[in-house]
């Protein structure tokens, strides 16, 4: 029963339950299952399979903050909600690039999802930021700054992967990568 | 520098909530007397949130891309992208539509193939009960022709024909309808000459609706032998025949074919035979390629197109068997080679009309 359950596409409570607990195999389930469907609408609709991959990320993203803020209530079926959101995104992205928006071809119901898809954008422009400021920082900063935050090293395993002599010197080389990277990320 | 790399420490700490507490109330103590520190602590905590954010989407998207690389993007692509075809990029883009519509058609035919099939129902019914009335009407139709055709015998000309019939003797016996004569005060048969002779009825069958007629007139004389013979098999659909009959003063012919091997309703002692017949031409033999007889014209069903009866030559046979048999002089031949075999019809109609007589009744 198990092992079928894990092979089809997972329950939208599964989903949900297993984002909430940082499931792994649930958001993994979740993308298998539902990345044919955009595929599909934007290979039908002027685009190729490198922007599937982008909007359905984002999608997921969208996705994924919404049940990590607790405001998704599963008032619609989970396919429905990444079907608009990655509808919404295509459809900025087309008028972004100015090509025509009309006649769309669409292959599920369409939610209005125009909120969320905004308050990604704003998280978006914040993610871009930092990344730009990550990539101005040069190394060995930008390795320091994110096995730091982001790997959650520890000073002493950053320490011992530089070569630095002492951790000491290793804070002071993390101290001047901070303070360049808010500098950079505050005026930007 | 080292102080300040110590703040940034403990600014860190904090937020995470690393301090102890009573570290904790005296770096709070510090951040509400110097607004500096108060301020690096709160910006330091925008990036942090920020830092934060950018990690989680950073590693969420990794994730993603780890399991994005276990899909055959490709294979999917092909199986999804844009048909060439037109028409199943349609299909593609409407399936629930189309299947909708299909679904509906399907549904309209089927409803309109019941209500179809109703009505024929009710229109075979009406069918059927008109051909009930439609066999004593086009019985009645012929008897209604005597009729008229006997009425004005009270008037200044008498002479009207009733009906055809042939020979089946060559010393006089005349074959036709029972209908024809039903009810005849004076009965006469006139050949293709115009010669006319007094007959009697010598044999009735009602049943089989035939009648043997005894030319009684002495300026008769004798036909010769009979062209034709009688058929003794029944005749199968499609066998092509005609007819020969008097439907006015001079011999008609018709020409047709043998539709069904029961008369109407199913009658069993008729066929039905496609060919042009009208009043009148009741009694007259009809006859296939080969010169022989297969039946006598007896009717036809009125309101349908070339549906004629005949009543089969085996009751012929039957009639021809209840005449005493040292009566007949040179009768028809039963099941024999008729004569007229081979010739073409044309040759076998001036053979036979001399043997056909109208049927002229009086009452």
């Amino acid at each position: 029963m198990s092992i079928k359950l894990s092979s089809s596409v997972p329950t939208d409570r599964e989903v949900v339950l297993g984002i909430l607990n940082n499931s792994e195999e649930a958001l993994n389930k979740l993308y298998v299952a539902y990345f044919p469907m955009v595929l599909q609408f934007i290979l039908n609709n002027n685009g190729d399979d490198d922007d599937a991959k982008d909007v359905y990320q984002e999608a997921i993203i969208v996705l994924y903050n919404k049940i990590k803020s607790g405001s998704f209530e599963l008032n619609s079926k989970l396919k429905t909600y990444i079907y608009a959101v990655s509808r919404r995104i295509w459809l900025k992205k087309l008028t972004q690039h100015s090509k025509k928006t009309n006649n769309i071809t669409d292959f599920e119901d369409v939610l209005v999802v125009d909120d969320d898809v905004e308050q990604h954008e704003q998280k978006d422009m914040q993610f871009d930021k930092m990344k730009v400021a990550l990539e101005g920082l040069g190394e060995p900063c930008k390795t320091i700054i994110e096995d730091f935050y982001i790997h959650s090293l520890s000073m002493q395993d950053i320490c011992e992967k530089f070569g630095y002599t002492n951790t000491d010197n290793a804070k002071t080389q993390k101290y001047k990568c901070l303070q360049r990277l808010k500098k950079i990320f505050f005026q930007s | 520098m080292r102080n300040e790399i110590e703040l940034e420490a403990i600014i860190e700490d904090y937020l995470k909530g690393k301090l102890t507490a009573d570290e904790q109330q005296a770096f709070e103590q510090l951040r509400a007397n110097d607004p500096i520190v108060d301020h690096r602590v709160v910006a330091h905590k925008v990036f942090l949130e920020s830092m934060q954010q950018y990690a989680d989407i950073l590693l969420l998207k990794e994730q993603m891309d780890a399991v994005h690389k276990t899909i055959d993007v490709d294979s999917l692509s092909d199986d999804l992208k844009p048909h060439p075809s037109k028409i199943v990029r349609m299909w593609r883009n409407n399936k629930s539509a189309i299947a909708v519509a299909a679904s509906f058609l399907v549904l309209a035919m089927v409803m309109l193939y019941s209500i179809q099939s109703q009505t024929k129902k009710d229109g075979s019914f009406e069918a059927l009960s008109r051909e009930v009335n439609k066999i004593s009407r086009s019985q009645n139709d012929l008897i209604r022709n005597i009729k008229s055709n006997n009425t004005p015998k009270s008037s200044a000309t008498p002479a009207k024909f009733g009906g055809s019939g042939f020979a089946i003797s060559s010393n006089g016996y005349i074959l036709t309808n029972y209908h024809v004569i039903k009810g005849a005060d004076s009965l006469y048969v006139q050949n293709n000459k115009g010669a006319s002779f007094k007959v009697k009825a010598a044999y009735t069958d009602p049943v089989n609706d035939i009648a043997v007629l005894k030319i009684s007139d002495l300026s008769f004389e004798n036909l010769g032998s009979l062209p034709y013979s009688i058929k003794m098999t029944t005749a199968g659909i499609g066998e092509a025949v005609y007819t020969l009959g008097y439907p006015k003063d001079d011999v008609v012919l018709g020409d047709g074919y043998v539709s069904s091997k029961t008369g109407i309703n199913g009658d069993t002692l008729a066929y039905q035979v496609a060919i042009p017949v009208n009043p009148g031409n009741s009694g007259g033999p009809l006859i296939d390629n080969n010169g022989n007889i297969v039946g006598v014209i007896n009717g036809k069903q009125d309101k349908v197109d070339g549906a004629a009866f005949a009543v089969k030559s085996k009751y012929i046979m039957e009639a021809l068997n209840a005449i005493p048999q040292d009566s007949l002089n040179r009768r028809v031949a039963f099941g024999k080679k008729s004569s007229l075999k081979g010739l073409k019809r044309d040759k076998q109609v001036a053979k036979i009309q001399d043997y056909v007589f109208m049927i002229k009744v009086y009452n």
